[in-house]
């Protein structure tokens, strides 16, 4: 399987008034097609900043980040855009849906922004997602009408309604209870099997990150203990 | 999207929609009455019926005013070969109630021109102190004939009341304003009437020809009115363009508030667009739809406005109406254009150049 998702010795410098933060600290990061990772490590410790380079919303200071065999680093910033319009899904642990506009607009916003298919075609599928979703009846509901797990669930759907390489997702079921979490999970892994979607998931939860094919361990900016990773190799091998 | 923004805020909505109505109003309101008053002042001068306008050395194309004149041109004017009858007019502007002009005339002679005033009630001067008024001063100002008037600080009877559309809306005899403005034997102006309209130009010729006239100005009916437009009304001009300017800002002005609050509030809205690979077109052109939905409706709204104050104007004042030309419509409309446009524009800017996690993490 080719490797869609990799980083080379990346780092990360905010710049919070005049002290340097260290965000990230040297990361090399390698996904396969198809493969679940699991993103896990103490608050602060740089999971959400690298979420956020790998899915272009921010630029690395140094070190650089292939998606799908492209320099993503290397891209103007509407390069960037373009690659994350055609390329990456991104769920939050803040669902984020538009809070105008009902579960069916946030599903043809993304839709819209991606290009793809006429307007008749986006409402189907648009409604087909959402189906199969079990959220048909919440097709014309806004999202302060939906239940956190509900949200989540569009959100969801929204993210890999353009079919993406890649989705990332920053805890999304942090804010959920478990029985949303399940269900979300189970979607995750369905996303995963059925149509080999990539997924790299940051959470805090040992449950959820058990549901990945591979866990990296973040600490201070920094990969740590992969080889520890005792399905690690396995899962790589299967991948092969 | 962009419906269900604007009907997110109705209230900020309902502003930028009348703001922007206002200042199509206002635009056309100002260029609308400044028009209708120089179309009907150019008719009524028409109205006349006279051909020609003899005037004094350097007289204002517009407000003739004053007695520069001795009434004794009068015949040497009716002596030139082809005038029918030469008639005075002494014209005393007057600022009670609107600005407006009184014509001092001699009956006989104006009426030769255009064949006589229609008298609606009453009819002719009786006495020095008499008044002939027209229709629509007459409604404006509920006169009746046999009614007192102040003119120029003097008691008049209202003889009679006449159809509007030649010349002035009030008319004394020409004596009485003579003595009034203590102006013995004077005129402001004398109207001409050629034999044959045909023979107009040879007839302004002919009294340009005359020695003693030699520094009086002499134009044909038509080429005076083709004269007048609001480029010759000192400052009308100026007027108008800082009304539509100040009109134009306002629509500016608001819709760049409105769409400059919508941003600040949307922009978590905005960080979860661009994650979602929205790219900065995408948002500058969300904003300026937004904003240009605002400047239709409002547009819409000020066409709205403006024919029901076009209604109210006349028929509160029989005097005034408001010339609406499709041309004014179109422009005004382009202008609400160019300014919801212009005051979308830095905000939509704003927006699309927001950093998305910066956004995404706004609250
Ligand atoms: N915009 C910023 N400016 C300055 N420092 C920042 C900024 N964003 C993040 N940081 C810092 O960078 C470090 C990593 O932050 P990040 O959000 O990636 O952590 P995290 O692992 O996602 O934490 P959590 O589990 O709490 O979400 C933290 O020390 C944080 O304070
Ligand atoms: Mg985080």
């Amino acid at each position: 399987m080719k490797i869609i998702l990799e980083t080379k010795a990346v780092t990360k410098v905010y710049r919070a008034g005049k002290v340097d933060v260290l965000a990230l600290r040297g990361i090399d990061l390698r996904a396969h097609q198809g493969e679940f990772v699991a993103i896990m490590g103490p608050s602060g410790c740089g999971k959400s900043t690298l979420l956020h380079i790998l899915g272009g919303l921010t630029t690395p200071t140094s070190g650089e980040v292939w998606i799908d065999g492209v320099n993503v680093s290397a891209l103007s910033d509407a390069a960037r855009t373009r690659v994350r319009r055609d390329k990456i899904g991104f769920v939050f642990q803040r669902f984020n849906l538009l809070p105008t506009m009902t579960a069916q607009g946030n599903l043809e916003i993304a839709r819209h922004i991606h290009g793809n298919g006429s307007g008749a075609m986006q409402l189907q599928s648009s409604q087909e997602v959402l189906r199969v979703l079990g959220l048909e009846h919440k097709l014309r509901s806004k999202p302060l009408e939906m239940s956190g797990g509900e949200q989540q669930r569009v959100a969801l759907a929204r993210a890999v309604i353009n079919r993406p390489s890649i989705l990332l997702a920053d805890e999304p079921t942090g804010n959920l209870d478990s029985e949303n979490s399940q269900l979300v999970l189970k979607m995750l892994q369905e996303l995963n099997t059925k149509f080999t979607q990539t997924i790299i998931l940051i959470t805090h939860n040992p449950e959820v990150a058990a549901v990945a094919h591979r866990l990296v361990e973040m600490r201070d900016g920094r990969i740590v203990d992969r080889a520890q990773d005792v399905s690690y190799t396995a899962v790589e091998e299967s991948f092969l | 999207m962009i419906v269900a923004n604007i009907l997110h805020r109705p209230m900020r909505t309902f502003v930028s929609v009348v703001a922007v109505a206002i200042q199509v109003t206002l635009v056309l309101l100002v260029v609308g009455i400044t028009t209708w008053m120089r179309v009907d002042s150019a008719k009524r001068q028409e109205g006349i019926g006279a051909d020609i306008m003899f005037r004094p050395p350097n007289a204002q194309l517009l407000w003739l005013t004053g007695a520069p004149m001795s009434v004794k041109f009068k015949e040497v004017l009716e002596r030139v070969e082809g005038v029918k009858v030469a008639a005075p007019v002494l014209i005393q502007t007057t600022t009670s109630g609107g600005l407006s002009q009184i014509f001092g005339i001699d009956l006989p002679s104006y009426s030769a021109l255009s064949g006589g005033f229609n008298y609606l009630r009453g009819g002719p001067f009786e006495e020095a102190l008499d008044v002939l008024v027209d229709d629509l001063h007459a409604r404006n100002n509920k006169l009746r004939v046999g009614d007192q008037i102040d003119v120029l600080n003097h008691k008049f009877r209202v003889c009679g009341i006449v159809e509007h559309g030649k010349g002035a809306r009030v008319f004394v005899p020409l004596a009485t304003l003579q003595d009034l403005m203590g102006a013995v034997d004077k005129t402001s102006v004398f109207y001409i009437k050629a034999k044959d309209p045909n023979e107009t130009d040879a007839v302004v010729q002919r009294i340009k020809a005359i020695p003693e006239l030699r520094d009086y100005s002499v134009i044909s009916i038509k080429e005076y009115l083709s004269q007048i437009t609001n480029a010759t009304i000192p400052a009308l001009n100026t007027f108008i363009d800082v009304m539509i300017f100040i009109a134009c800002l306002i629509g500016f002005l608001v819709i760049y508030l409105s769409m400059y609050t919508t941003i600040t509030e949307r922009t978590r809205e905005i960080g979860i667009l661009k994650s979602l690979g929205a790219s900065k077109l995408f948002i500058v052109d969300a904003i300026l739809r937004e904003a240009l939905l605002l400047t239709i409706l409002g547009i819409l709204l000020g066409l709205g406005f403006t024919f029901l104050a076009k209604r109210v104007i006349t028929t509160t004042l029989p005097t005034l109406s408001v010339l609406i030309t499709t041309a004014w419509v179109v422009r005004a409309s382009l202008l609400a254009v160019l300014a919801g446009v212009l005051g979308g524009f830095y905000p939509s800017l704003r927006a699309a150049s927001q950093d998305p996690i910066a956004a995404l993490s706004y609250e």
